[in-house]
């Protein structure tokens, strides 16, 4: 085949080139009698496809489109398997599994199948015999990738490993095949393509992409593949294990309003809404009422909720709504009370990532290729003061109470990493003068405050401090930084009635799950991400 | 009394208007921050130089305050010159007391001068910073019990401030490493005692290893070679690099280097032998005074439990109940 197409390409260009020579006028006249050739067959082909087609089907009622499930019948007799638990069936006759058509070829009177279930695959098999027609095997060949199937089929195990599927050691013969919900044709994106690892080193290899904004224009697609299944089941995992360990340490969930009157956190990057005749803001942080809730004798309280932030920042790490998962704890006469709880928190949290989610990581680790996260327990506290020892050490010139820079922020990361090994660590005692208003002085050192940033793999994740309780202090603090005290009088006020010492803090779901994994981007851990260019899906 | 000539003309300069003016960073934050005084009065100078002496101070705050002290002078204030001097005095205490502290965490720095100042000579010139913030990698398995037999050694000389951790890459890290930890943290701190930080990590490493700075210096490897580098920082009691004793100290870590190698018991047990050739009847290893060869020596014997009393000669034996009553393990 290949021959003849090179043959006839070769006398179209001398063709349309110069007068046919003596040679090109041999060669068209071969791929003439080649062409008639395949004519030929292929009109041969087809008289036999429709003998086939008008003989008599054995197999009918076997397969075809299934109606539409309108919850007509019950089915119950109908078992159905998952493919994961297949390989306790093999040798004990018939069962049923439904799936997505991963690919489908037939050949002459075979068909392969591969079936998936999530991000389990498994080979299926249709030859033509006894129970299966030529028609069956047709039609299996045409259903379209991506669609929803039901079989009947008989699980077997296989001489030689498939090491196209992640059940290896078995295929199913089929019996019967019912198409459930038909795919379109053409897909906007292959799966293959999209699931395919990124080897930036591998040369040879195939080169196919899927670019990051088709994967989000057809995010439903894009979500089949095994890498996405693991990041947002992984997710839901960072989210549970937040819940769980804080409901054990005595936390209780709270829920926030996310329409607020005023902007808590200094107002310039927050949504409008209209609201009746009015206009409203999107919450940017649950600060307000976690406080609010600790000033009621909640004691320790936790929320999980959307955040919006109108921040027109276009990075691998900004998104306008991200889920922020906050706390907040009364203390008792220090701060590294909370600090340590909050600290334990992520290493909890990574514990139970590590021990309970290695099949999700390492799902993960096919795609995208990425050291595993490494900690400490319990996990490191460093000091403002130390960081920036160490960054002077390594040459960076940086001021005592100067904030640190993005590149110095990784930089840290990078020397806390080849001296302790750890991905993540606190920094503990910031400079008082670049911390918000409401941050607690430290009594020692007027300097620094009470106030701390965790990070991960070098990057900051939550930012937290003691607040002031005291409603005089607060009042004094503000003036310091020259903010109009009437337009805070609701969070003054609600620490005239008597409030316990406390601090907290935020972080981001989808950052936290973005660095755990040391994926490049936020967009990869956003089920339907919005930022200042997307709002659909 | 003389007056002082100016080096510059006294020029009216004029700033261009491209520039703008500095704040005032001296301490004394509120004063009159007024144009630099162009004649220096001696009795302003004198009162600067009795200050100097008191304490080192940096020159550059003396500066603005002998200028804001003549500024003052001026206006023929004398009250406020006082209230002035109060401040720089109290001011100069506070700078006193900040000596005081840093001299406190480089202990070592200050009383063993003379030491430091003699290595620096035989190497070359070679200028040597104790790191006194230093990490320690370790396998559950092969515990470093050097580092608590330092501790107990140097309870009365120096501070070894432990602080453990767990590695992810450890799902546990065993009782004999828990029990380790809470021996650690049995030895009461001292603060008054010249210390060094040690962050011990329980991690799945080969080699017990010691990193001080990445950026700076390379891993230090093996038990023997961190007892090393912690004699070198530690108590001048215990420097040895110095001291006539230098090779044979030397050799005896060596052989614990080998003997924590060892992997059959023939081989430990020769090793156990040229211990013994080394002790003979002395006290300690290397003479009557304990030294951190010792604490090689005892360390890596716990480390080795096929090693037992039968192994072991009279004078080993005696020598390791003379160790335990300063090790403690």
């Amino acid at each position: 085949m290949v021959e003849e197409k090179e043959n006839t390409a070769s006398a179209n260009t001398a063709a349309g080139q110069e007068p046919v020579s003596k040679k090109g006028a041999k060669k068209q006249a071969k791929a003439a009698k080649k062409a008639e050739q395949k004519a030929g067959t292929a009109a041969a082909l087809a008289a036999d496809d429709a003998a086939g087609d008008n003989a008599a089907d054995h197999a009918s009622g076997r397969y075809g489109l299934s109606e539409m499930i309108q919850s007509k019948d019950k089915r119950s007799e109908r078992e159905f398997v998952s493919v994961p638990e297949l390989s306790s069936h093999v040798g004990k006759g018939l069962v049923w599994v439904r799936g997505r058509v991963h690919t489908s070829r037939s050949k002459g009177k075979q068909c392969f199948l591969i079936l998936r279930q999530q991000s389990s695959t498994v080979q299926c098999i249709l030859a033509v015999g006894d129970i299966i027609s030529k028609q069956m095997v047709k039609f299996a060949g045409n259903i379209p990738k991506e669609s929803i199937i039901d079989i009947q089929a008989k699980p077997v195990s296989v001489p030689t490993r498939i090491e196209s599927c992640t059940e290896q050691l078995l295929e199913l013969c089929v019996e019967q095949i019912f198409v459930i919900s038909q795919a379109k044709a053409q897909l906007p994106l292959q799966i293959e393509d999209a699931s395919r690892p990124e080897n930036a080193d591998e040369a040879d290899g195939l080169n196919i992409r899927v670019n990051q904004d088709t994967r989000l224009d057809n995010r439903v697609l894009d979500l089949r593949t095994p890498a996405n299944q693991a990041i947002f089941r992984l997710e839901a995992g960072v989210c549970r294990l937040f819940r769980d360990i804080l409901t054990e340490k005595g936390f209780t969930e709270i829920h926030t309003p996310k329409i607020i009157s005023a902007a808590s956190e200094g107002g310039a990057n927050v949504f409008t809404v209209s609201y009746f005749k009015d206009s409203a803001y999107l919450a940017q942080s649950p600060q307000l009422y976690k406080q609010m809730a600790i000033a009621a004798d909640f004691d320790k309280v936790y929320t999980v909720g959307a955040v919006f932030r109108a921040e027109d920042s276009n990075t691998h790490r900004h998104l306008t709504e991200f889920v922020g998962l906050d706390l907040e704890m009364a203390f008792k006469y220090h701060y590294h009370e909370v600090l340590h709880t909050i600290g334990n928190t992520f290493t909890a949290i990574f514990k139970g990532l590590r021990d309970k989610y290695s099949r999700e990581i390492e799902a993960v680790g096919q795609q995208y290729k990425v050291e595993p996260f490494k900690f400490l327990e319990p996990p490191l506290i460093l000091e403002f003061a130390e960081g920036v020892a160490m960054l002077r050490e390594a040459g960076i010139e940086t001021g005592d109470e100067e904030d640190l820079s993005t590149p110095n922020e990784k930089l840290l990361g990078r020397l806390v990493k080849a001296k302790y090994d750890t991905d993540f660590y606190i920094l503990d005692k910031f400079p008082l003068s670049i911390r918000p208003f409401y941050t607690m002085p430290d009594p020692n050192n007027p300097i620094y405050s009470n106030s701390y940033d965790m990070f991960m793999r070098g990057e900051e994740i939550l930012s937290g401090a003691q607040r002031i309780h005291d409603p005089e202090y607060l009042i004094e603090r503000a003036k310091h930084h020259g903010i109009d005290t009437t337009k805070i009088a609701a969070y003054i006020e609600s620490f005239r009635y008597g409030c316990p010492p406390h601090a907290g803090g935020g972080i981001g779901m989808e950052r936290v799950v973005m660095l755990y994994l040391g994926l490049d981007n936020i967009r990869k851990t956003s089920m339907f991400p919005r930022d200042p260019k997307r709002l659909t899906p | 009394m003389y007056e002082l000539k100016t080096l510059l003309p006294q020029f009216d300069i004029t700033l261009p208007t491209c520039m703008y003016e500095l704040r005032n960073v001296s301490l004394s934050a509120g004063a009159t921050p007024g144009p630099a005084a162009h004649q220096i009065q001696c009795s302003g100078a004198a009162e600067v130089e009795s200050n100097n002496t008191k304490t080192g101070i940096c020159a550059l705050d003396l500066d603005i305050l002998g200028r804001q002290i003549q500024h003052l002078l001026k206006n023929q204030d004398t009250t406020a010159v006082l209230e002035r001097q109060e401040k720089v005095l109290k001011q100069l205490e506070e700078l006193k007391a900040q000596l005081g502290q840093i001299r406190a965490s480089l202990g070592v720095r200050v009383c063993g001068k003379t030491v430091q100042h003699t290595t620096a000579y035989h190497n070359g010139g070679l200028k040597e910073v104790p790191l006194h913030d230093v990490v320690v990698n370790g396998h559950p398995n092969f515990i470093p019990y050097a580092l608590l037999a330092l501790k107990n050694a140097w309870r009365d000389l120096y501070t070894i401030d432990v602080k453990t951790f767990t590695h992810s890459t450890m799902a546990d890290i065993g009782p004999a490493a828990r029990e380790f930890e809470a021996n650690l943290a049995k030895v009461s701190v001292n603060p008054a005692l010249p210390k060094i930080n040690v962050t011990l990590i329980w991690k799945n490493c080969e080699h017990t290893e010691m990193i001080s700075s990445p950026t700076m210096y390379v891993p230090i490897y093996g038990e023997v070679n961190i007892i090393r580098y912690l004699g070198r920082v530690g108590p001048t009691e215990y420097r040895y690099e110095n001291s006539p004793l230098c090779n044979e100290i030397d050799a005896v870590l060596d052989i614990c280097y080998q003997l924590l190698r060892c992997t059959t018991h023939k081989s430990q047990v020769a090793m156990v032998r040229l211990l013994d050739k080394r002790l003979q009847q002395q006290q300690y290893f290397g003479g009557d005074q304990m030294s951190v060869a010792d604490i090689g020596v005892y360390s890596s014997l716990i480390r080795m439990p096929a090693i037992t009393d039968k192994d072991l000669t009279p004078a080993l034996l005696a020598w390791r109940k003379r160790a335990k009553l300063i090790t403690k393990i």
